[in-house]
Order: C-alpha cells, then sequence, then structure tokens
C-alpha cells in the first residue's frame, strides 16, 4: 500500500506478487508426468492423447491422472497436494 | 490534495479501474461512510476469489465509498458480498469464466426501500444512485481485491453492460404478489437479497397478449434460446415481469406459483430445434440423462423450481425482461442482511 498519498490506496497488492514458474525439465525419459482433467468435454480426449506420446515419444516413466470435480471450480487442495507429491512434470488440460 | 498526484488519474489508471472516476476515499470519507456502522471496521467479510484478498468491513467501505454510495447503502454492500461469497455461488468461477455473467442482486424488505433502491421505469439503469453504486461497489471489489481483470484472471470474451452494477429492488407497490423473498418463505419486514447469476436482460415485448397463456408462451420462449448455458446446465433464469404482464396474469386468477409453474413447464425446446446451432453436444444431452437422438426430447430452459427467479419490476409498459444463466457450479443464494 503508498503511504505517501493524500488520499487511501484500496490496492492491497499482498497476493499480486508474481510467484516464478518451477523450472522446466530439459529431459522428460524416466519422469512421472501428472495430468489434470478439469471434466469439460473432451478434455479427457486430449489428455490420452498427450500421455500416448509422452510415453512414445519422450520415455515418460508413468503417467497418472486425476480429474477435478468441476471445471468452474479450482482443484481441492488434496488433489492438488497429492500431484505435487507424486510427479515431477504436470499438465492441466482445458477441454472444450 | 497533493499536488504531483492527480486523482482521479490514479484511480483511472488502475488496471482494476471500471473506467470511470471514483469518489477519492480520504479517511474522513471513509469514516463518514462507517458512522452508522455498528461493525468492527477490522472484521474479515471475506477473502474475494481468485485473488483471495481479504476484505474487511473498512475495505468494503472504502470501496463503497468510490463507488458513490451513501452510508446507508453500506449494509446492502456488505450483505451482498457476504451473499456471493458462499462456496455454491462460486463466484470464484465466474471471476475467470470466458462467459459474461454477473451476480444480479435483487432486494427485497425494507431498507431497500427506504433507501431508494429503484425497482421501477428503468431499473436495470441508468439512473438510480443506489442502484448504480451499490452494483458497482461490489464490482471494484471484485476488480481490485479479486482480481477478476478482463485479460488478466478473466477470460471473459466480451464482459456485460450487468459488470457494472446489478442491483435492483422489486416494484412492490405494482406487483400483484407476494415478493420474491416472500415466496420463500422470508417474511415481508425481513431485508432480503437474492442474487442468481446472470446475463444482461433480453427485453421480451408483448403488446397483443390479453390472456396469460399466449403471454406466458412468449416469455417462455425468450427464457429458452440456443447457446444459452440453462438449456444444458440446471442453472438460473431470472424473470423481472413488468407490472402489466403481471397484471394479466393476475387479473385471470393466476398467482405468483401458477406462473413460476407454466414458465417451468412451457420454457424449453425440443431436442431437435437445439441442434442446428449453439451449444448442443451429445455428451451434455446424456449427462442429462436425455438420449442424443431422441429429437423429440423437451430440453427445459429451467431445470428445478429454485432455479426461476420471478420478480415484478420495471415501471408501465408491455416488456419483461429474461436473464439467462450461467452453468451448474453456481447456485444461486439468498439471506438477510443487517439493515
Amino acid at each position: 500500500m503508498t503511504t505517501d498519498l493524500p488520499f487511501i490506496d484500496p490496492t492491497r497488492g499482498v497476493s499480486k506478487t508474481r510467484v516464478p514458474a518451477a523450472p522446466r525439465p530439459m529431459d522428460l525419459r524416466g519422469k512421472t508426468v501428472g495430468l489434470l482433467d478439469n471434466t469439460k468435454e473432451q478434455g479427457d480426449v486430449i489428455l490420452e492423447t498427450i500421455a500416448q506420446a509422452l510415453r512414445e515419444r519422450y520415455g515418460v516413466a508413468k503417467v497418472v491422472t486425476w480429474r477435478k470435480q468441476f471445471y468452474s471450480k479450482p482443484a481441492p487442495a488434496e488433489i492438488i497436494d497429492e500431484m505435487a507429491n507424486e510427479v515431477q512434470v504436470a499438465v492441466a488440460a482445458l477441454g472444450g | 490534495m497533493n499536488g504531483a498526484v492527480d486523482e482521479f488519474q490514479f484511480f483511472l489508471e488502475k488496471e482494476w479501474s471500471d473506467g470511470f472516476p471514483v469518489v477519492t476515499p480520504t479517511e474522513e470519507r471513509v469514516a463518514w461512510m462507517l458512522s452508522g456502522m455498528q461493525r468492527d471496521p477490522e472484521a474479515l467479510v471475506g477473502d474475494i476469489p481468485p485473488a483471495m484478498e481479504p476484505a474487511t468491513v473498512r475495505d468494503v467501505a472504502i470501496h463503497a465509498l468510490m463507488a458513490g454510495c451513501k452510508p446507508e447503502y453500506l449494509p446492502v454492500v456488505l450483505g451482498g458480498l457476504e451473499l456471493i461469497l458462499r462456496d455454491e455461488f462460486n463466484m470464484g468461477g465466474v471471476q475467470c469464466t470466458m462467459h459474461g455473467v454477473a451476480p444480479l442482486m435483487i432486494v427485497n424488505g425494507p431498507h431497500a426501500q427506504k433507501i431508494g433502491l429503484h425497482g421501477g421505469n428503468g431499473c436495470f439503469g441508468p439512473g438510480f444512485r443506489a442502484n448504480a453504486t451499490i452494483g458497482r461497489a461490489i464490482r471494484l471489489l471484485l476488480l481490485n481485491l479479486g482480481g477478476g481483470i478482463a485479460g488478466k484472471a478473466s477470460a471473459t470474451v466480451f464482459g456485460s453492460p450487468l459488470r457494472y452494477t446489478a442491483c435492483l429492488a422489486e416494484n412492490i407497490e405494482r406487483s400483484p404478489w407476494q415478493s420474491l423473498a416472500q415466496s420463500r418463505g422470508y417474511a415481508a419486514d425481513d431485508n432480503v437479497i437474492t442474487c442468481a447469476m446472470v446475463e444482461s436482460p433480453r427485453l421480451h415485448f408483448d403488446d397483443c397478449s390479453k390472456e396469460p397463456q399466449r403471454l406466458l408462451r412468449g416469455i417462455a420462449d425468450a427464457m429458452a434460446a440456443s447457446g444459452s448455458w440453462n438449456m444444458w446446465f440446471p442453472s438460473n433464469v431470472v424473470v423481472a415481469m413488468g407490472p402489466q404482464h403481471a397484471a394479466v396474469c393476475a387479473n385471470a386468477g393466476m398467482s405468483r406459483k401458477d406462473v413460476e409453474a407454466r414458465l417451468l413447464e412451457l420454457a424449453g425446446r425440443k431436442q431437435k430445434d437445439l441442434k442446428p446451432g449453439g451449444n448442443w453436444r451429445p455428451e451434455r444431452a446424456r449427462a442429462m440423462g436425455i438420449d442424443p437422438d431422441d429429437d423429440e426430447a423437451f430440453i427445459r430452459a429451467v431445470k428445478t423450481p429454485e432455479g426461476l427467479h420471478l420478480v415484478v419490476a420495471g415501471g408501465t409498459g408491455p416488456v419483461t425482461a429474461v436473464c439467462h444463466g450461467w452453468n451448474d457450479s453456481s447456485r444461486a443464494v439468498h439471506g438477510i442482511y443487517d439493515a
């Protein structure tokens, strides 16, 4: 919050701090990849195609898929935690 | 004022600006806004998604002031914000969606009347301070503390005029029926807000029907359109019936419940009429338990009685306003607020 203004600045700016993106691995071989289906129509089709390509072309060891409860709502914290614990790379799909 | 800072430019240049000048929030003015408020200014009202910045009573007062509210409007803004932050309303989803729905506040009870919240001629605006500024205060909170900014967190394709403000009363003086709130079990002197996620109103003119069956068939037709999400998801539709149309129904002996039941029954399309355009998909039909090949299946515009919000509003004239809904992740909310 700006303090030298002659009026109130209603901007908090606390959670608008930029969070750096996680480093991207340059090689997917042997890695576990998590896929997050947002439940929108054909999101599952997109992810199945990606999973196949990851295995066949990039040597990914394991692909694990999670599914949100509803596309318009954030993924539950349990799903995020599970993914964070189990995978090295994650892909989220927006069907449509 | 500090000569180095132009207060108008300061706010207009914020990315969360709604594009209009604001009343400059000073400590004196915020104290004035809070002057009738019994609640602790530091009490948390809620965290606004998706940025999840906390909004205290004082934060709400600051935004209400900026929006142009009077202190007696503040309880409605606080009550509205508390309602729209309920989990089942899914404000976070609407803050981010491609769609352009907005949380429409329908306010019933004596406080709304006392502060001049308008339900008559031109109630969707412009021109009425309480309607204009209460809804604007909510929007400024959603933009600033929620971060629902188009092109940032919000993927909205068009936005909506209803995202400048979305707040109205019923035209109780001209209504032949009890209020929306009373129809849901509240007392006439309860101060109640109902919020539903809807699109901007579509006007349905009918200056021909002298009896309700033809009138309601036409209004039902306006409720059902290919391309509306309420066709494929249990959602909400607001029908703001002009007093003249309401009188056609009431004069024929129809109660509010009768009109609601008839609209629920009539509003929809056969599946074959939804296939040539819009958002029909076989998987959407299946999700509703409908065989996609059953062309004669009747797809209702409103799936449950709770999804239809019938109010009497607007001025004299043969018009009813229909607001289509969003998807089933948002359920309408209503509750009493402390005036």
